[in-house]
């Protein structure tokens, strides 16, 4: 049990004696001298001891419904209105809550929780964000949840001593400091907390200034950029957050804002706009995505048409668009606007493509895309460029269409940067006497002009809230554990408007506090007697909150029907705005452009992280999820164009070498400098480097400790993302790096991911031989032998079937019942057979897959020594190719997910000389953990790779610094657990082992293992099915954690022989095609060939040729094919079919369902 | 009195270096065995020597004091297979991971090195059975030794992919035993085949060597028994033990050799027996391998899924094992007293023979994979094939190509093959190049596969390294104790090709020399 004295588990206060009673300073002494440092702490927590600890809290609990207990005393709803009441083992629960995002916004979500543990997060279908999909965060906080090294109690710092305390010595404490500031009107008082949409912590917050009115509260983000709001404030008039709507956009024009990714609004944003891009017939039509950036994203890796340009030559391209587009286009108001824009002269002119500019603003100015396009323009361009876009968007028509504005709270509008650097001048002239901080790490991650370690630590008193060890945590005079979203109440507003509850899963774990109920004890005022009736309540003040707005008459009736649902008030308050041409004209007179980077003066560029400012690095699952382009993980070196690196002399090793190192350069901007390693990204934009933000964390958890660099150091307190003037040179040393994926080319293995143009699918996706003569059909269709091929579609025409024999047995194989057309009645004609597809026209390669998977499997993390081995554990990987001849300037980059295709012929199966994978009657290639011996030979003759093996006891093992050898590391102290051995890393604490799915075999080292298409839930599906009736398993009752998870919906998932289902439709298309199907393992996943949509003025002779023989022989030539009329570019008319069957599956949604 | 006391007299001889030699065929040769007269057979047993010296010689080597060589070379083979066996056993307790392997290359070392072992096992036999069954006379100087090869390889060989699983302590789950769970295993996969092939090879090689070993094991215990009789007290086998070393002697190889008799029905039947053992070995000696190669041939992998490989296995197998005789045999030659006498310079001509035109059938094999490659119009086959050549690991593909193909082109010179140092060096060659050949087909295929998405690299660690060389101490440490303990040649086999053996001497007497056996041996 935690606590040194003073309240039992279930929170009622016990005393031992009159003094305790009384909690006298003598008394106190005697405690701490009992009960050294350290003893409150839940260390050794067990399991046994959790559930001990559970139950007598909830016996308490049902006794004396005392506030306060470790399990929360107030009712919170299950998901589902069918469940009983009781929780029946070995059944998990959902429940809909909220995380918030980092800078405002949130995500809805559906928590699975087994036995009263979280241990899966799932996208909440009723959240407009999230409609059942989720974010690499969302995926990933569970592992936060349970993260061991976690802050675990309250410390206090007084003097130069550091006392373990607790959150009652704090309460009393803190009653009597902050009314001394009551006098002066909180002169001295300041407060700096994370940004954050929370309705809740707003009226908190407004409590606090209405007691102190000079008090400072300072919103800060340490990632982003006060461009966008300030844009907005111009051409708007206030700060506004736009609001997409990508289902009408047909095209859109991205400035080096990877949207589709990483923001508050992405899942949405990424769904919608891949639901325009997925054709099914010829005469669908689809969007077109111009982008113009300096880094390679995932937004960028969609573009039809793709530009590398560092962010002041984006912004120079922005106002030739814009000139371009005004000169053509007037609307009311905007003449002055043109005229502004006229007059800004562009110092490197000569380096834009006029051309490409010209198209794209004809192209915009389509009569058919008049309203119906979004530009957007990302962090790293000024305030004017995003002023100019919002214009151009009015002059679009789109504004109040495809574009709508909704007011932000001032939290989120704040400038952080300004903030900080404010209450930085004001800590310097001794304003501050206490600072609290809640939520954010700026000692870590502030502006690095700003030196503010220096100045915190200056500070007399300082509060910290914090969920993990950090820099700003182990400096303050108090340090406060918090307590993890999963655990504590709360309210948070989602980026489009959409307002949900936050509820808690478990109660917290280590007795944290959420930041509403610290905020709410220091903004009450009480007298210090009275402390122990001062006790901060979240689900109070939640309930506060909202029995204010929606009103007394049936509050409780809502309310629980908002925590049933997950959302309180759903919807979107955007609408459309005035676009004030003048304010905009004035800003853009005010543009200076410049010629861009030279050599001598790069540009740098901050460039966001799935790590976030930093609060993300101690997770696991982030650090070795690959990044995106790179490939890299634990690491984040500095990236620059290939031939940047060859100018400087910093290209890294070829993977080739044993432990690939990049060369340590001394990056230096505006006079401060960092060194780092580099690593070259090809696609990005020449002279510019990219800083990756949020690691190199020194005060931190194992998993964080020495993995990467912070760059925050050169963050400046003018917040801008893209800098000017920096320089990199080479300084002595090497570093090493771990990739997933070393290769950049697909070596002209086209047939590997199959790509084409829209207008050779509109001319041959009917017909794939409609080119060909009867003579030229017969060749085709026949083999070398004269035996009859399978007819081919569209896209296996594409690939190597049209070019190698046809793959026909001699023998009829006695052991493979499973082939295409089983005879009826025959073992794989029976319903269920298990399919895949993944659609590459909409992936977009942002590894959400991966980290669902990773969770919901158990799949263990192995560290960066031994990814950068190749053992990596992922069962599904996203490969990533870079198109074209060079890695200079490569044509595209391209994401296909890969994981075990579930061959009908499986090749694995043959070889295994213990029968230990085989095939399943739903046609699933099975893997028998307990059978495996672990001979590989399975990996070996598997041609897609997607076998995993336990090379050492990953799962059952941790992280652990204590191993022979660790004080011969150079430099002593704590070292990169990464390079632990791994046998004497630490068996698995009981808390790190709650967060494993009960239903999936955690496996020892020595076997084999891979995709099972979450088996687990197609088992659970089954049974499900069979209790409810149901003679077969309905389309969507079922989904694999990919699938559920993915926000661009590429994945289906379900049962061939259903006709009805999508998975079935998908594969029936001419776009489907089986993965190195030549091989004939005829494989149960196939991907639907990737389709772009050139603009036709724009592609060169060569591409134009392949428009009229795509198949790779013959040649021809003549002019296009004619644009398409189509309108269905939205697919989702049978989406209600499948939510149902979904709904069914988790059996939350009645007739309500509003999708 | 010699006769009576053999340890005697051989110790005084062997005190002297050798057995004094008697007089031989002056041919202005180094070695009388490399006449090329048509109209003289060569001799197979140098120096005119008499039954009675040969069993003196032979029994020598494992009666008499080993040479001052022997302890340091045993100490250290024996210091290098106990790291071996420690590599091994830290494997077992921390993990496959201790290698170098990934999720690309999940096989490396751990595969290369059980076929090269195996290809080393195929000599012993092939020397043993298929010449046996030839009637190659030349067998009997180095076919005890090579059968003892094959054994400690195949030792060796079985080794590896034991250790190679991910749990050992499952590795029964590979034996067909209808016990467990009613599961069988997949006999349709060439793993199974393996254990079944090599445990019968293994099975079959040792019952031949042994059996080919007993009357000559009889010999040892006869001579011990007789100097038990004859000369007490001298020598113990321990100074402090009272035991004497012939007592031990009498007792083990007693107990070995069955109750041999030297009896003309015992004979017989021995005839009979290895008649038949070297007809069930020999089609063994063709499957092994091929079954091996067919754990690469079924894979669907560019570079393993090739038909050649069947034949092309066998005959770098049989290149590797001679190499690896010659590799033993040519030191040992000149390391025990006498030993030309018996393996003359013809006897490693024809080996060296042999290791040219397995070499090159290995050579064609390489030559007609690539041919294949290109023909097959496969991009991916070719690519592989390429890739052997030109990616990464070209050191590994073209130190092959120069030991295994080029190197035994030497042998075309006839000094080079008639020169034991030369045929040395290409022997080592071989040897090296063999254990590179499974590196290139094993590792370069398996690090960059269809998908370039997933290609990746291998790096041995040095438990990689020093569980082969452990491997490499194991085998040397068990020859040194089989030359030490056991009789090296066949000395019965061995006598029957002496000119003694045949009275009616057709026509042999110049290169038999005059009559000494008569002279000599006592009826």
């Amino acid at each position: 049990m935690g606590r040194a004295a003073g309240v039992a588990g279930n929170g009622q206060r016990l005393w031992r004696s009159a003094e305790e009673f009384a909690d006298t300073g003598e008394f106190r002494e005697f405690l701490e001298r009992e009960f050294p440092a350290g003893a409150s702490r839940l260390v050794e927590s067990s399991r046994r001891t959790f559930l001990r600890l559970m139950g007598a809290s909830v016996a308490l609990a049902g006794a004396a419904t005392i506030p306060g207990c470790r399990r929360p005393d107030h009712t919170i709803l299950p998901y589902s209105k069918n469940v009983p009441e009781e929780v029946i083992p070995g059944k998990p629960l959902y429940y809909a809550t909220s995380l918030p995002i980092q800078g405002g916004g949130a995500e809805g979500l559906l928590v699975e929780t087994h036995e009263g543990r979280p241990t899966k997060v799932e996208g909440n279908p009723l959240h407009p964000i999230n409609r059942g999909k989720s974010s690499i965060w969302s995926q990933a906080c569970v592992l936060d949840l349970y993260d061991p090294d976690r802050t675990m109690s309250v410390v206090y710092r007084g003097g130069a001593v550091e006392k373990s305390a607790t959150w009652d010595d704090f309460r009393a404490w803190s009653l009597e400091h902050f009314a001394g500031y009551d006098a002066s009107g909180g002169q001295g008082l300041a407060f700096l907390v994370e940004k954050k949409s929370s309705p809740t912590r707003a009226a908190i917050r407004d409590r606090i200034r209405a007691r102190w009115p000079k008090a400072d509260w300072v919103p800060f983000d340490a990632c982003d950029s006060p461009s966008a709001v300030e844009g907005a404030r111009i051409a708007l008039g206030s700060p506004m957050a736009e609001v997409f709507d990508f289902t009408k956009a047909r095209v859109v024009v991205s400035l080096d804002r990877n949207v589709l990714h990483g923001e508050a609004g992405s899942l949405r944003w990424a769904r919608d706009f891949a639901s325009t891009r997925r054709v099914k017939t010829t005469g669908d039509t689809m969007s077109r995505l111009y982008v113009v950036e300096s880094g390679v994203t995932e937004t960028g890796s969609q573009a039809d048409h793709r530009l590398r340009l560092a962010p002041t030559r984006v912004a120079a391209f922005a106002v030739a668009l814009a000139k371009e587009i005004l000169a053509n286009r007037r609307v009311r108001g905007s003449e002055s606007l043109r005229r502004a824009v006229n007059a800004i002269s562009d110092p490197g002119g000569g380096s834009l493509d006029r051309r490409f500019i010209e198209e794209l603003a004809k192209d915009l100015m389509d009569s058919d895309h008049l309203g119906r396009s979004i530009i957007v323009a990302g962090p790293t361009q000024p305030p004017e460029v995003h002023a100019l876009v919002h214009a151009l968007n009015g002059a679009l028509g789109n504004v109040g269409s495809t574009v709508r504005y909704r007011p932000i709270g001032a939290d989120v509008a704040a400038d952080s940067a300004r903030g900080i650097a404010e209450l930085s001048r004001r800590i310097n002239g001794g304003q501050v006497s206490t600072l609290v901080v809640i939520g954010s790490n700026p000692v870590f991650n502030a502006p690095g002009d700003l030196d503010f370690g220096e100045k915190f630590k200056s500070v007399q008193t300082t509060i910290c809230l914090s969920l993990d060890h950090n820099e700003t945590e182990s400096l303050a005079t108090w340090s406060i554990n918090a307590a993890h979203a999963l655990e504590s109440w709360g309210d948070a507003a989602a980026w489009d408007g959409t307002i949900s509850p936050i509820q808690p899963m478990i109660a917290p774990l280590y007795d944290g506090v959420s930041d509403i109920e610290l905020l709410d004890l220091i903004a009450t005022r009480a007298k210090q007697d009275e402390w122990e009736q001062v006790k901060p309540d979240g689900h109070a003040l939640v309930q506060a909150t909202w029995r204010g707005r929606l009103g007394e008459a049936g509050f409780d009736k809502r309310w629980r029907r908002a925590l049933h649902d997950g959302v309180i008030s759903a919807g979107s308050d955007a609408s459309a705005a005035r676009i004030d041409y003048d304010a905009v004209a004035e800003a853009a007179s005010r543009v200076r452009l410049v010629a861009g980077p030279g050599e001598g003066s790069l540009e740098v560029v901050f460039t966001p992280t799935a790590f976030g400012d930093g609060r993300l690095a101690n997770n696991a699952w982030i650090q070795e999820l690959p990044q995106f382009g790179t490939r890299i993980v634990w690491d984040n070196p500095a990236l620059v164009s290939p031939a940047t690196a060859r100018r400087l002399g910093l290209e890294p090793d070829s993977y080739t070498v044993k432990e690939p190192k990049g060369h340590m350069a001394r990056v230096s901007v505006n006079g401060r400098r960092i060194e780092m390693p580099v690593w070259i990204l090809p696609g990005m934009a020449d002279q510019t480097i990219l800083l990756p933000m949020g690691l190199g964390r020194t005060v931190c958890g194992l998993v964080a400790r020495k993995s990467g660099f912070n760059v925050f150091p050169l963050r400046e307190s003018a917040g801008a993302l893209a800098i000017g003037g920096a320089g990199l040179e080479r300084i002595a040393g090497k570093y090493p790096i771990s990739s997933t994926q070393n290769h950049w080319s697909m070596e002209g293995r086209t047939g590997i991911l199959r790509q084409v143009d829209l207008a050779a699918w509109k001319k041959f996706g009917d017909d794939p031989f409609g080119d060909l003569d009867e003579r030229g059909k017969e060749m085709l269709l026949r083999d070398a032998y004269g035996r009859e091929r399978r007819e081919m579609n569209f896209a296996e025409r594409l690939g190597e079937s049209a070019h190698s024999p046809a793959n026909v047995s001699i023998y009829d194989n006695p052991f493979n019942e499973s082939r295409e057309g089983a005879a009826p009645g025959s073992r794989y004609a029976k319903r269920p057979q298990w399919g895949m597809s993944i659609d590459l026209s909409s992936c977009i390669g942002c590894g959400v897959c991966t980290i669902a998977c990773q969770s919901e499997n158990n799949i263990p993390v192995v560290g960066k020594k031994e990814v950068r081995k190749g053992r990596e554990m992922t069962w599904i990987r996203v490969d990533r190719y870079y198109v074209g001849e060079e890695l200079d300037d490569p044509s595209a980059v391209v994401s296909q997910p890969v994981t075990c295709q579930q061959c009908e012929n499986a090749p694995c199966e043959t070889v295994c000389p213990v029968n230990a994978t085989v095939h399943g009657p739903e046609g699933l290639n099975e893997m028998v953990y307990n059978r495996c011996i672990g001979t590989r030979y399975c990996a070996n003759n598997c041609p897609y790779k997607v076998r995993r093996f336990n090379f050492f006891d990953w799962s059952e093992q941790k992280f652990n610094g204590n191993y022979v050898g660790k004080d011969l590391m150079p430099g002593g102290g704590p070292e990169n657990v990464n390079l632990i051995p791994p046998l004497v890393r630490e068996r698995l604490d009981e808390i790190s082992k709650m967060r494993m799915n009960p239903n999936v075999t955690v496996r020892s080292r020595g076997v084999m293992e891979k995709c099972t298409f979450c088996v687990q839930r197609l088992n659970a599906a089954r049974v499900e099915s069979k209790l409810q009736g149901l003679s077969d398993i309905p389309d969507g009752f079922v989904q694999s954690a990919c699938q559920q998870a993915c926000p661009a919906d590429a994945i289906s998932f379900g049962d061939l022989l259903d006709e009805s289902s999508r998975v079935h439709e998908e594969r029936a298309s001419q776009l489907s095609y089986r993965l190195l199907g030549f091989l004939d393992t005829r494989p149960r996943l196939t991907y639907r060939t990737r389709v772009w949509n050139p603009n036709p003025r724009l592609v060169d002779q060569a591409r134009r040729r392949t428009w009229d023989n795509p198949f790779g022989h013959g040649e021809g030539g003549h002019e296009e094919s004619g644009g398409g009329e189509g309108h269905a570019f939205l697919f989702d008319s049978s989406k209600t079919a499948r939510d149902r069957g979904y709904a069914l599956s988790l059996r939350v949604l009645g007739a309500g369902v509003n999708a | 009195m010699s006769t009576l006391d053999p340890d005697k007299a051989t110790a005084e001889q062997l005190a002297a270096g050798r057995i004094a030699p008697g007089p031989d065929v002056e041919l202005g040769l180094a070695d009388a065995s490399l006449v090329d007269d048509p109209a003289r057979r060569a001799p197979l047993v140098l120096n005119n020597r008499s039954f009675h010296e040969v069993t003196d010689i032979i029994s020598g080597y494992t009666e008499n004091k080993p040479g001052k060589w022997w302890w340091p070379v045993f100490g250290f083979t024996a210091t290098v297979a106990g790291v071996g066996v420690l590599m091994i056993l830290y494997l077992i307790f921390t993990g496959v991971g201790v290698w170098g392997l990934n999720n690309q290359v999940d096989w490396a070392w751990d595969i290369t090195n059980f076929v090269f072992w195996i290809g080393i096992g195929h000599a012993g036999t092939l020397i043993s059975a298929i010449l046996c069954l030839f009637k190659q006379k030349w067998r009997t100087a180095i076919n005890r030794s090579a059968e003892a090869m094959t054994i400690f390889a195949v030792i060796c060989a079985g080794l590896f992919p034991a250790i190679h699983v991910g749990r050992i302590w499952f590795i029964w789950f590979v034996f067909p035993i209808p016990t467990y769970n009613y599961i069988w295993p997949n006999f349709r996969s060439p793993l199974l085949w393996d254990v079944f092939a090599v445990s019968t090879y293994f099975t079959v090689s040792l019952m031949f060597w042994y059996m080919g070993m007993i009357p000559d094991l009889a010999m040892l215990r006869d001579r011990a028994a007789k100097r038990l009789k004859h000369s007490p007290g001298v020598p113990r086998a321990l100074p402090m033990l009272s035991i004497r070393a012939d007592t031990i002697r009498l007792w083990v190889y007693g107990v070995l050799s069955v109750g041999w008799r030297f009896s003309s029905r015992h004979w017989h039947r021995y005839e009979k027996a290895y008649l038949i053992l070297a007809g069930l070995a020999t089609p063994l000696v063709l499957s092994v391998h091929s079954i091996v190669s067919m754990d690469f041939a079924t894979a669907v992998l560019p570079g393993w899924h090739t038909t050649i490989f069947p034949p092309y296995f066998v005959a770098g197998a049989i290149f590797g094992g001679f190499a690896m005789v010659l590799f033993l045999l040519i030191p040992a030659r000149e390391l025990y007293p006498n030993m030309k006498d018996f393996i003359t310079h013809r006897h490693l001509e024809n080996m060296a023979k042999i290791l040219l035109v397995t070499g090159s059938m290995v050579g064609f094999s390489y030559t007609m994979e690539f041919f294949i490659a290109w023909y097959s119009g496969n991009e991916y086959e070719l690519f592989a094939f390429k890739n052997r050549a030109t990616g990464p690991y070209w050191w590994a593909y073209w130190t092959m190509i120069s030991c295994n193909v080029l190197s035994p082109q030497l042998f075309w010179i006839k000094r080079c093959r008639q020169h034991a140092g030369w045929v040395f060096l290409v022997a080592l060659l071989v040897t090296i190049g063999m254990w590179f050949e499974r590196f290139v087909i094993i590792v370069t295929s398996l690090h960059r596969a269809f998908l370039p998405g997933e290609w990746g690299m291998f790096f041995p660690t040095p438990v990689d390294i020093l569980t082969f060389t452990g491997s490499c101490g194991i085998f040397l440490t068990l020859f040194l104790l089989f030359m030490r303990y056991l009789p090296i040649f066949a000395v019965a086999e061995l006598k029957a090709v002496m000119p003694q053996a045949d009275p009616h001497h057709h026509g042999d007497e110049d290169a038999g020399g005059p009559e000494p056996a008569a002279a000599k041996e006592p009826a």
